[in-house]
């Protein structure tokens, strides 16, 4: 069934790739801190206000993934944020996430050397996003 | 973001603060996927980042972003040295033959590498 991206029914999807992901779950383990993604509204793209995706990932599995305000996501340990479009293009696998950390085109919030330990995890927390048939709010 | 993983490897870790006051190098890292890069310029003790490649580099490193961050966790074994026996080391080592990750100047600064390794290093 397709969701509304970044609705909840979107991150109860995410949450069940993410459980269903063998990948993840080797990838994942020893991973013990809480993510939050803000995605930055973007009006003109039919996202008129930010919102925070709050992942608790533990040791391989995701415990809850909910959506909530950009304040709450800002509370995690690790915050990743960029606009709407560049979520887009990182579930859409237009950009890489690695590269977009790199080019700062996502700006993370954390500590650094912890989360290079987990590269995998990202990638394939990335690869569950592509996963989840996603209506997109600037093609309605 | 290289700047800020060296940062803060070099404050969590004693070992990787000594190298750091150690080394004077210019090293250039080329990101070949994305065509961008930086050159950290180490100055016994002080870091200073540059966009793109600057001049007089002591190594110049090229590889995809994946290859950028396997580097990262290249383990550290006996006496400083880089592991490249185990997964991740294997996997540098085989882009290296592949010539998908091209070090210049590693020949003649073996030792600068291993302590550019041991900074960069997460692991």
């Amino acid at each position: 069934m397709t969701v509304q991206a970044f609705s909840d029914e979107w991150a109860a999807q995410f949450k069940d790739e993410v459980n269903k992901s063998a990948a993840y779950k080797a990838a994942g383990k020893g991973w013990k801190w809480t993510v939050g993604l803000v995605v930055e509204a973007e009006p003109d793209k039919h996202f008129p206000e930010s919102r925070g995706l709050v992942m608790d990932l533990f040791d391989g599995d995701a415990r809850d993934i909910r959506v909530g305000s950009a304040g709450d996501a800002q509370k995690c340990d690790f915050v990743i944020t960029a606009p709407y479009t560049r979520w887009k293009q990182v579930a859409t696998k237009e950009l890489d996430a690695t590269k977009g950390m790199l080019q700062g085109k996502l700006k993370l919030k954390g500590d650094l050397p912890t989360i290079v330990r987990y590269t995998k995890a990202s990638q394939e927390l990335t690869e569950c996003t592509t996963r989840v048939p996603t209506q997109w709010p600037d093609e309605q | 973001m290289l700047g800020g993983l060296i940062e803060a490897n070099v404050q969590a870790n004693a070992s990787k603060h000594k190298d750091f006051d150690a080394l004077t190098a210019r090293v250039g890292i080329w990101v070949t996927d994305i065509d961008e890069g930086v050159t950290l310029v180490f100055e016994s003790g002080r870091l200073t980042v540059y966009n793109g490649l600057e001049p007089r580099r002591t190594i110049t490193i090229r590889a995809e972003a994946e290859t950028v961050m396997s580097l990262s966790n290249l383990k550290i074994g006996v006496m400083g040295m880089p592991v490249y026996y185990d997964g991740v080391g294997r996997g540098v080592a085989l882009k290296l033959l592949q010539g998908k990750l091209k070090i210049d100047g590693m020949m003649t600064n073996v030792a600068t590498l291993n302590r550019v390794t041991r900074i960069f290093s997460v692991q």
